[in-house]
């Protein structure tokens, strides 16, 4: 469609201060935290509420533009990466609390609101969100219910799709639903739990309904030095072994610890090879006797040392090293990648010696953050980019996450596949597999105008043979590119 | 009931039963070990019916990871009884009758472990459907944390073999708890409702918290015994008293039989409501069934805000319209031996129920499966609008 038609139609529908249409204001939405590819939307609507987004919506599908959805754009797999000649639909000016519920455990909200800001609002209830990804300070509800966002404590507490009870959803032709409802039983296929993680592919949310939960009444974090990786690998099964479910289980390499080491002073020992942190939350007897257990368990796999957070704020400093090292490892590379695969958690120290290998192969180095509670990696691939190292970094990172299929697990467990792995999506599914997972899409999006590109390959992104093949011919067609 | 039963033990059976069937039984109904063959709908006339409790065992249990793969004809008892230390942490009262792992997804059906654990859909992390044509399909896998792919097991949950046939599910395990403790507070719904919210807030992590009129509020408290005996201790503080090892078992066994009572020619249907919403919602049926003549039987979950009646004698169906206009499309009739052929079994559907219907197209695109079941929520397929497209 043409672009001048398209942004007048659109401005006809939501008024001229909801429509950015200058280049330089597109720029700003072309990438979210992917930032290797981007892609220069058409058109940016910045709705005010649910109306104003089923009439963008409309507009698309009435012309068959494609849209993407877009919270604050924190996403690491480039599922909010625009479409070329799409429409960007924003759900920032939709960033209310609606209402809370504290009998009844609950608040609705916004899509724009912040997942620490849902804490934030019903925190004098005595209440919390519990999925906790580590952009929480910024990243919205609505893209961690596109995302299913985990986070450090999903291992006891599950993932956003145990804590949403019920979402209102413009759909890909603009009319508004439901799904889900006030209690977890309703009749017929769960669609509130499809729809959660689908990656702004099957409709945009505007409204939740989020579960919240008491605060624990008590809450214990230890950090555990270990001599090697696999010594703490092996705590962490015991620990499991034992019966019992810490609120999180975190692992750090020497090489993070390093980095998160220079950019916050966490207080981690920078002498070792590896750091595990536990930490239970619940009621004050059950904490204190299994705390006690996990030191012991600590000890007896070879720890060198054991700090136990004595206050809250000492907690909080263990906290802020680990959710800050993403960003710290900027402080020892000048580029990286963040990957995120998933392996059984029995092959964590079998998938860290293969991850080492494949780094040595290539020449670069890689630094490990992970939930090993749930055998969740997020290998940082660290490169420079002045000495040319994007391209071995890139084939690095994308073969741990292959290799993370291979030991039988997952391309992702919290990122998403976005645009970043959908051409490996061939390598974790068969044809049958993603053919099926399409019944499902074109369900909700017959004309295939929502989001995309985004989740499964397409011959157009991927080559005729969906397949894990690179360059994109996108790429090579100018179309998208990398920096 | 139709004459021919296939009886496939593996998905490759199960695939080729489906691929080469297509002409010559053109209408299928899927069963399990038939301990909820009146769920959700009276299917209609169909020209076989897959068994499936020969897709049958124990695939891969993986102790370390806290996973099982299971075939999904597997009786829940059979997987809990091959677990070690572990356990598939759902109690669904059916289980007890051999209820298979499929079938309980199918029927989305749950226990009183819900209150912390959920029902299948927040346990299964990965299974394998076929569809009408024989189509095999995989999504999740075997680890906890997967957001790969959209997730066809939540999709199934709740389908009632509409939409095709689960042959395998993942599931995620829990420990066995070292200890269990229940302690009942007698009291009627309003106050059960108010001391559960209390407890909750209070962070006792309750695994269980159900009201029955008999028992008043159960309270299940799993862990270490220092942990179990602490939190009773703070439960017996408001009105409490810890049932004997006895007494706990019959008092579970109390709320089990409102799920799936023994007795003859009863209805079962479960609801859910806002918590705060639900003595008022048992007020109702209570008042419609002493209306109609019908006993009831209720057991509540105070944190859920999920319900389940059971009727005996009297007028089913007046309290079944009293709970659809109480509740809307959030209830499921689970036994319907109490109903006349032709009374409606749900209620006013829901705000999605195109979605439903279009998901039941794009899946089911020749009406193979189910028929009868989720109607009329589902209008027979020949009624939707086709759509065209459908992707390879």
């Amino acid at each position: 469609m043409d672009r001048v038609a398209l942004q007048a139609e659109l401005v006809a529908a939501l008024g001229a201060d909801a429509v950015l249409t200058d280049p330089v204001s597109l720029r700003a939405y072309e990438c979210d935290g992917l930032t290797g590819y981007r892609v220069v939307p058409a058109c940016v609507v910045l709705p005010r509420d649910t109306a104003q987004v089923a009439a963008a919506v409309r507009v698309c599908a009435r012309n068959g533009v494609p849209f993407v959805a877009r919270g604050a754009g924190t996403g690491l797999s480039g599922g909010a990466l625009p479409v070329a000649d799409g429409v960007v639909i924003s759900l920032q000016r939709l960033r209310a609390v609606v209402s809370v519920d504290p009998v009844n455990r609950r608040a609705v909200v916004e899509p724009g609101v912040t997942n620490l800001d849902i804490s934030r609002a019903v925190a004098a209830h005595g209440l919390y969100f519990a999925p906790d990804p580590s952009s929480q300070q910024v990243c919205t509800i609505g893209g961690n219910v596109a995302e299913n966002s985990g986070g450090a404590h999903c291992l006891k507490y599950g993932f956003t799709v145990h804590h949403i009870h019920e979402i209102e959803v413009v759909l890909p032709d603009g009319t508004v639903t439901t799904l889900g409802g006030p209690a977890p039983h309703q009749g017929g296929y769960d669609l509130l739990g499809a729809f959660i993680g689908s990656e702004g592919t099957l409709g945009i949310v505007t409204r939740i309904t989020v579960k919240l939960l008491p605060r624990p009444a008590a809450v214990q974090t230890l950090v555990a030095d270990f001599p090697s990786v696999e010594q703490a690998g092996d705590t962490v099964t015991a620990i499991v072994a034992a019966g019992i479910v810490p609120a999180a289980v975190e692992m750090m390499d020497a090489l993070a610890i390093e980095a998160v080491e220079a950019a916050v002073s966490a207080g981690y020992s920078r002498d070792t090879a590896a750091a595990l942190i536990v930490e239970l939350d619940g009621p004050p007897a059950e904490v204190t006797a299994q705390f006690a257990e996990v030191e012991r368990l600590c000890h007896e796999h070879g720890t060198t040392k054991v700090h136990v957070a004595p206050t809250p704020e000492a907690r909080a400093a263990v906290w802020k090293g680990r959710k800050a090292a993403f960003a710290a490892v900027g402080r020892i590379s000048p580029n990286y990648f963040v990957q995120d695969g998933v392996v059984p958690r029995t092959r964590l120290a079998e998938a860290l010696t293969r991850i080492g290998e494949l780094a040595d192969e290539a020449g670069l180095r890689v630094a490990n953050v992970f939930h090993a509670g749930d055998g969740n990696l997020h290998p940082l691939v660290l490169y420079s980019e002045a000495r040319g190292e994007h391209e071995r970094a890139e084939h690095l990172s994308s073969s741990i996450a292959e290799l993370c299929v291979d030991l039988g697990g997952s391309l992702s467990g919290e990122h998403g596949i976005g645009t970043d792995k959908a051409c490996s999506m061939p390598r974790q599914y068969d044809d049958a597999d993603l053919a099926t997972m399409t019944l499902l899409r074109r369900a909700f999006d017959p004309d295939d105008v929502c989001n995309p590109g985004k989740l499964l390959p397409t011959p157009r992104l991927c080559g005729e043979r969906p397949g894990p093949h690179r360059p994109h011919p996108l790429e090579a067609a100018g179309l998208i590119e990398r920096i | 009931m139709p004459t021919t039963r296939f009886t496939p033990s593996d998905v490759d059976e199960l695939r080729a039963v489906l691929a080469d069937t297509t002409a010559s039984h053109p209408r299928l109904l899927v069963e399990g070990a038939g301990t909820a063959a009146t769920t959700g709908g009276r299917p209609d006339p169909a020209d076989a019916v897959v068994d499936t409790t020969g897709l049958s065992g124990v695939l891969r249990y993986n102790p370390a990871d806290m996973t099982v793969a299971v075939r999904a004809g597997t009786p829940l008892t059979q997987v809990q009884a091959e677990l070690a230390g572990q356990r598939v942490a759902f109690d669904p009262a059916r289980g007890r009758r051999g209820a298979t792992v499929g079938g309980l997804l199918a029927t989305a059906d749950g226990g009183p472990a819900r209150q912390q654990f959920g029902v299948l859909r927040d346990l299964v992390i990965g299974a394998t459907v076929v569809l009408a044509d024989g189509t095999v399909a995989h999504s999740g896998g075997h680890v906890i944390k997967n957001v790969a792919g959209y997730d066809l097991a939540k999709l199934f949950h709740g389908s009632l073999g509409t939409l095709g046939v689960v042959a395998e599910v993942v599931l995620r395990l829990h420990p066995l708890p070292r200890h269990v403790v229940t302690v009942a507070v007698p009291g009627p719904a309003e106050e059960a409702t108010r001391t559960g919210t209390d407890l909750l807030g209070r962070g006792i992590e309750p695994a269980a918290l159900e009201w029955t009129p008999d028992s008043g509020l159960l309270v299940r408290l799993e862990g270490t015994e220092e942990g179990v005996l602490a939190r009773a201790g703070a439960v017996e503080a408001v009105g409490g008293t810890i049932l004997s090892d006895d007494a706990q078992a019959a008092a579970w066994a109390g709320v089990d039989a409102v799920a799936d009572p023994a007795a003859p020619g009863t209805t079962v249907l479960r609801a859910g409501t806002l918590p705060s919403d639900g003595p008022g919602f048992v007020a109702t049926l209570a008042a419609a069934a002493a209306r109609a003549g019908a006993d009831l039987a209720v057991s509540s979950g105070v944190g859920t805000g999920v319900h389940t009646v059971a009727l005996t004698g009297g007028d089913h169906a007046a309290v079944l319209a009293a709970a659809h206009a109480a509740a809307g499309p959030a209830v499921t009739v689970l036994r319907h031996d109490g109903l006349d052929p032709d009374a409606p079994l749900w209620g006013p559907p829901p705000a999605a129920v195109a979605l439903l219907r279009a998901v039941k197209q794009r899946f089911d695109p020749t009406g193979r499966f189910g028929a009868g079941r989720l109607s009329p929520w589902l209008a027979p397929v020949r009624d939707v609008p086709a759509t065209e497209g459908v992707p390879a």
